[in-house]
């Protein structure tokens, strides 16, 4: 029988999350709640007899100190005057994490085993005293601010439909599929038929595709071994199986495919083979083929760099935009912990050491005619909730972030999770970066079980919701288990049990064993062993579904014994699913059934490239011109205004709730200064404790530039990156990057998408910007991926559909070991008296500055990258921060030098003095143009007069200027063109910096 | 003379591999054991006992995802299977210190403050006032007349807080008696060496009488919510380059790898112990 426990804080304590609610009802939707309380809900679907209820709601459920509980309805005793009851809870087969940690409890502390069938369910009541406000806005208050449709269902009750015996009554979102699992022949006589399959199916096969995968199927020898095991025509599980396979997501058909590119102003047409070779494979196999810490890149799940002598390190980058975009909650969590495998599944298996994030989003204020999915606001509220409880929950530091703001991300918003990883450079003996399946090792399945989830992603149709169907398309990532998980699977690795590992994502094991299948290569696999979270999933569904929190290990028949006792002792799920062979053939079976049998090598051969056509018009050709701009007399309030503006105010309520320092290592936090409040230029960690060789890790997105040419957008950020890793005591000879392209579609269409060769050319010229400047700069990219489609096609109020299509972006993501942390550094001057120097050359270069932006300017001049001038300003100052002759290093980028000073005199809580008619600047260069001009290739930097002759000796292949002094008040004065130009005091600054963040927690 | 001490990991906790490192550097022989290896699994014996210890520290983290409230369900587990065996520890004069989840968790078990006459759980760390989680530095005020062993030394100094359920409540009465038995160890202080008045943020998370952390009457068993093991070198500090600045130019050596104020609770339970064998 079911039963419903209720629990709440004690009346006199104050409810933080009934606060938080009348808050945000206030803030968000000008809805007035006088008081709230909210109730946490345990729906027990178990065969527990009272005792043990009373039992489990004592000593688990109920904190004596604070809570009060019953099986009775509890709101007369929290909040009896109440006028709404409104009830959330889980959908049918969503991820229940409270509910399932809940049972095993419950098992534990009663002392037997829960069965299969009982379940505990989570859900919460909220219970309000809100006497002004209607069912209407009681209904938008769970639709907008507590639940979201896709995941969660809800009652609105008044009081006076309140039931006082039965409350809000019991509600068991359990799943029943009453199907029959079975395996389709597809009978396919002709491309049509497979396209119309592949339509119905919602396979997204590419049309050029289709005969290749029928010659396969209808190849006489093919057919003769099919035959032998019983199969003709292609099953679903076949037919699913390709179908994720060549999908863009796993094959980057975009990235690989060929590109004719044309300048429609010159008509100079050029051809690029394939992208993905040209400006990605080959620099980086050029560049790590001369560099000896390259360890490990291009093949695996994340790329490998050597730390120290001992040690190398593990990144990758990932973006979740689509699921985030609907459910922003659980498509970030997912898109956090989900990244966190990759590292899991790199080379015999890393140890989790960091987590970056960034965020592109519509303005938090934004009150446009299109109604976005979720307002920006409520949807970064979510993107950020769950990045911070998958990242805190997972224990790994949140170390290093980016938030960015455009109108244009209303259409599909941008969620990029990086994860770090560090593993011992040796195991046993052997390279840790090796790995391989062997014939005869046993597959087997570590972690979650299986259910609809994630079943060909977010495309999903909601269509034919019934009271109990899994949400199928929605995953809710569970950071615990996959802890759990974690330090499992690294001490197999150290026990020497795991010669090859990979993690499950898009595609599920489809894409895994399908992947490691390739190396044995051959496998076969039993889906009727693989754990379910429900019965009645069909085969074709257990091999594609993507549910979250499972590895899969190839693991020696010998070992089976130990890494299964290992797994129980972790408490982690591990099953053994089938077999790697050496026969060269997939082969899957339901029970005896065989269901699929396919050449592991077919997939890798015989597909056609996609062909695209890139038309460029220069900026200027496009009716790009300079803004016309003459100096006001004092700048003041422009740099205020700069301080204030969105994308470069205080991000500080982010990062305070993501856990930055958890595993001890932080050296370099996300924030620095005596206030602990400025963004600092990148994160340091030390992630091995008993060495002293730290990591660098910073992103740069510089979207602006993009308006005017993604190849200086992209030069711009790689350049950076470079900067961002030496500032902060990084090898400038030693950086590593990870380029992560979101991309409007560039399939062409000349009704959906007109524009689409355009977006093509601002690609290919992107992509040319990554090999120029990795090349020139010396950066191998480690890792990268690529999401395209970031559309949108929105609804208008007066209900006109409108498509947006988000800018072109690329995050850049760098890395560098600091080898010893005395060169580490911050950006807060040390010292009144200080000399304070700008390095490199400013231009008139305010193209996509922060100051247009100001103005809703694009302009034309962006800034152009001088390589070899970079590289020469980083081995300088590398020079002078292992010498400890630079006190404080500050990198200018958005915002310019003023953005650069502001933050300094911030975070120091000292002045600087300055005249910038001594900087070394492009002649008759503005006011405006000192101030605000984004010339990359600067730094700021304070050295201690002692040191100035050792310091400048450092800078001979370098432009500088010594431009003023660290001063003992707490002012910015700036002084150039004969007369003060700026005049602002550090608390001044500081109001304007927290001015529109600074009140949210 | 070896002391030794276990480092409770599993179960999504998560601070274990810095907390065995700050309590290597203290000097203890000390050892990351998962809770399965106390209390056996599956058809497998428990494979080490609480009395080989002669400190435990039940670290940070989200065990069991801190779902039902931080630190409930393994103090669930843990008074469920080893019930006797920490008293025991405890009767025998053991040290135990419990960071952050692990505060939770000696809470949830009664440990703490294990006033005269109580064995239910009498005090409780619950959602932070400002209702979110918060990673930030704090000032730390240790109470001189406070029996606790850990804190032995140490005055006024600087340690970070990661946590959204740490605001310490207990009735006007519990909280009296903690104050009158000197139980209260550690305060928020406001930055200037002054209690932080329930000021948020130098006191983060609304807790009473400033209070974040507390001791038994032994002084043996301590909890509390700030992370001393995220201060055990100097470079963890967010103003250490600063610090290093200062210190080089009046000719002062600084190493950023130089033992920090949180490294000193290890090293005071490692010299406790070590002081009690050589009696």
């Amino acid at each position: 029988m079911a039963h419903r426990l209720e629990i709440g804080l004690k009346p006199e304590l104050s409810d933080p999350g009934g606060q938080s609610l009348i808050n945000k009802a206030h803030d968000y939707m000008g809805i007035e709640i006088n008081n709230a309380r909210v109730l946490r809900v345990l729906t027990f679907d178990t065969a527990l007899t009272s005792e043990e209820l009373e039992t489990v709601r004592k000593r688990i459920f109920t904190n004596p100190v604070t809570d009060i509980s019953s099986f009775a309805p509890l709101a007369p005793r929290v909040l009896s005057d109440f006028d709404w009851a409104l009830w959330v809870g889980l959908k049918p087969g969503v991820r229940d994490n409270e509910g399932s940690t809940a049972l095993e409890a419950m098992a534990d502390v009663l002392g037997r085993e829960m069965a299969e069938d009982e379940a505990v369910y989570f859900s919460r009541l909220y219970l309000l005293k809100a006497p002004g406000i209607s069912r209407d806005e009681a209904e938008s208050l769970c639709a907008e601010l507590l639940a979201n449709p896709i995941i969660q269902s809800w009652q609105v009750i008044a009081k006076d439909q309140w039931d006082p015996e039965n409350g809000i009554g019991i509600f068991i979102p359990k799943v029943k599929l009453a199907h029959e699992p079975s395996v389709l022949n597809l009978e396919i006589k002709s491309d049509r038929d497979l396209m119309e399959l592949s339509l119905e199916r919602n396979l997204f096969l590419n049309e050029a595709d289709i005969p290749v995968i029928r010659a396969y199927f209808d190849d006489p020898e093919v057919r003769s071994l099919r035959a032998e095991k019983g199969l003709k025509a292609p099953t679903d599980v076949e037919l699913e199986y390709v179908s994720q396979a060549r999908s863009d997501h796993c094959n980057h058909n975009t990235f690989n495919g060929r590109f004719e590119y044309r300048d429609m102003l010159t008509g100079e047409e050029q051809v690029v083979d394939n992208l993905f070779k040209e400006c990605i494979k080959h620099p980086t196999e050029k560049l790590a083929a001369e560099r000896d810490w390259v360890v490990s890149v291009l093949w695996d799940n994340a790329g490998v760099a050597r730390l120290d002598d001992n040690n190398n390190y593990v990144i990758t980058g990932e973006t979740h935009n689509s699921p985030s975009n609907m459910e922003a909650y659980g498509g970030a969590i997912t898109g956090i912990v989900g990244v966190y495998r990759d590292p899991m599944g790199t080379g015999k298996g890393a140890k989790l050491s960091a987590g970056m994030w960034g965020f592109c989003v519509g303005p938090r204020d934004y009150d446009g005619e299109l109604k976005p999915a979720l307002h920006p606001k409520r949807l970064l509220d979510g993107i950020i909730e769950g990045v911070r409880d998958g990242g805190n929950k997972s224990g790994i530091p949140t170390a290093s972030g980016l938030l960015h703001f455009d109108p244009r991300y209303i259409g599909k918003c941008l969620v990029f999770v990086s994860a770090l990883g560090v593993m011992p450079a040796q195991l046993g003996g052997e390279p840790s970066h090796e790995k391989t399946t062997r014939p005869g090792d046993l597959v087997v399945m570590c972690g979650g079980r299986v259910g609809a989830d994630g079943i060909h992603g977010v495309t999903a149709s909601s269509a034919g919701y019934s009271e109990n169907t899994p949400a199928g398309h929605v995953q809710i990532g569970d950071p615990y288990t996959q802890k759990k998980m974690h330090d499992f699977l690294l001490e197999a690795r150290d026990k020497g049990l795991i010669p090859y590992i990979t993690d499950n994502g898009g595609g599920g094991l489809s894409s895994s064993v399908g992947e490691s299948a390739r190396l044995s290569p051959g496998a076969e696999v039993d889906l009727k062993k693989v754990p379910l979270k429900y019965e009645g999933l069909d085969p074709w569904q257990i091999w594609v579904s993507e549910s979250q929190e499972r590895m899969t290990v190839a693991v020696a028949p010998e070992d089976h014994d130990a890494f299964m006792a290992l797994s129980d002792k972790h408490d982690v799920l591990s099953t053994v699913i089938g077999r790697f062979t050496g026969d060269g053939m997939l082969k899957l079976t339901y029970g005896d059934k065989v269901c699929c049998y396919v050449d592991v090598a077919f997939l890798e051969k015989g597909f056609p490239q996609w062909q695209f056509e890139a038309a460029w018009l220069p900026p200027a050709a496009r009716g790009l011109v300079e803004p016309v701009l003459g100096d006001p007399e004092e700048m003041n309030s422009l740099v205020l205004d700069l301080l204030e503006s969105p994308n470069l105010c205080s991000r500080e309520w982010i990062n305070r709730q993501f856990d930055h320092e958890v595993q001890g290592t932080s050296v370099i936090k996300p924030f620095v200064g005596v206030k602990a409040d400025i963004p600092s230029e990148a994160g340091v960690i030390l992630p091995v404790l008993e060495s002293d060789t730290g990591l660098a890790m910073a992103s740069v997105l510089l979207t602006e530039y993009g308006d005017i040419d993604t190849y200086h957008m992209i030069t711009a950020s790689v350049e950076e990156g470079l900067r961002r890793m030496t500032a902060v005591g990084g090898d400038p000879e030693q950086v590593g990057g990870v380029d992560n392209f979101c991309w409007p579609s560039i399939i062409y269409d000349p009704k959906t998408n007109p524009d689409g060769q355009y977006k093509a050319a601002q690609l290919v010229r992107a992509c040319w910007g990554l090999k120029d400047a990795c090349l020139a700069l010396g950066i191998p990219l480690l890792s990268g991926k690529d999401s395209m489609y970031v559309d949108g096609t929105l609804k208008s109020e007066k209900g006109l559909t409108q498509r947006v299509s988000g800018p072109p972006t690329m995050m850049f993501t760098a890395t560098a070991p600091v080898p010893g942390l005395h060169r580490a550094q911050t950006l807060e001057p040390k010292a009144a008296g200080d000399l304070v120097y700008v390095l490199g050359r400013t231009k008139d270069e305010l193209g996509g500055s922060a100051l247009y932006g100001l103005m809703n300017l694009t302009g034309l001049k962006v800034p152009e990258t001088d390589f070899d001038a970079s590289k020469a300003l980083c081995r300088a100052l590398s020079r002078a921060l292992e010498a400890n002759l630079a006190a404080s290093t500050c990198v200018v980028s958005k915002g310019g030098l003023a953005y650069g000073f502001a933050r300094m005199v911030m975070a120091a809580g000292m002045g600087l003095d300055l005249d910038l008619d001594l900087l070394d600047a492009e002649e008759n260069l503005s006011g405006l143009g000192r101030l605000f001009s984004e010339s990359t290739g600067r730094m700021i930097v304070t050295v201690d007069p002692a040191k100035k002759a050792e310091f400048e000796a450092l800078l001979k292949d370098v432009a500088w200027a010594e431009v003023g002094r660290v001063a003992g008040h707490d002012r910015l004065l700036i002084k150039g063109l004969g007369r003060n130009l700026v005049e602002l005091d550090a608390a001044g600054m500081r109001q304007s910096f927290n001015k529109r963040f600074g009140g949210l927690v | 003379m070896t002391v030794r001490a276990l480092v409770l990991a599993g179960y999504g906790l998560n601070c274990d591999v810095e907390t065995n490192h700050a309590l290597l550097l203290a000097g203890a022989e000390a050892e990351v054991v998962h809770v399965n290896d106390l209390t056996g699994y599956k058809g497998h014996k428990p494979v080490k006992t609480l009395d080989q210890y002669d400190i435990l520290a039940f670290v940070g983290g989200f065990s069991w995802g801190d779902d039902h409230g931080g630190g409930v369900v393994l103090a669930a587990r843990l008074a469920n299977h080893l019930g006797d065996q920490v008293r025991e520890f405890v009767d025998q004069g053991g040290l135990a210190i419990g960071i952050c989840n692990g505060f939770q968790v000696l809470v949830n078990l009664g440990l703490l403050p294990g006033l005269k006459g109580q064995t239910e759980r009498s005090v409780a760390l619950i959602a932070n006032n400002c209702g979110n989680f918060q990673d930030r530095w704090v000032e730390m005020l240790a109470e001189p007349k406070s029996p606790c062993v850990f804190t032995r030394g140490l005055s006024r100094f600087d340690l970070p807080i990661r946590h959204g359920e740490g605001k310490f409540v207990a009735t006007d009465e519990t909280l009296a008696r903690l104050e009158e038995n000197g139980l209260v160890a550690l305060r928020y202080g406001d930055g200037r060496g002054d209690r932080a008045n329930g000021e948020f943020p130098q006191n983060p998370n609304g807790s009473k009488n400033d209070i974040a952390g507390i001791c038994d009457q032994t002084g043996r068993i301590f909890g509390l919510m700030p992370h001393p093991e995220g201060f055990y070198r100097q470079s963890q500090h967010p103003l250490w380059t600063r610090l290093r600045e200062e210190k080089t130019r009046k000719g002062e050596p600084f190493d950023s790898m130089a033992p920090a104020a949180g490294l000193k609770f290890f090293q005071n339970a490692v010299e406790a112990v070590k002081q009690e064998k050589a009696k």
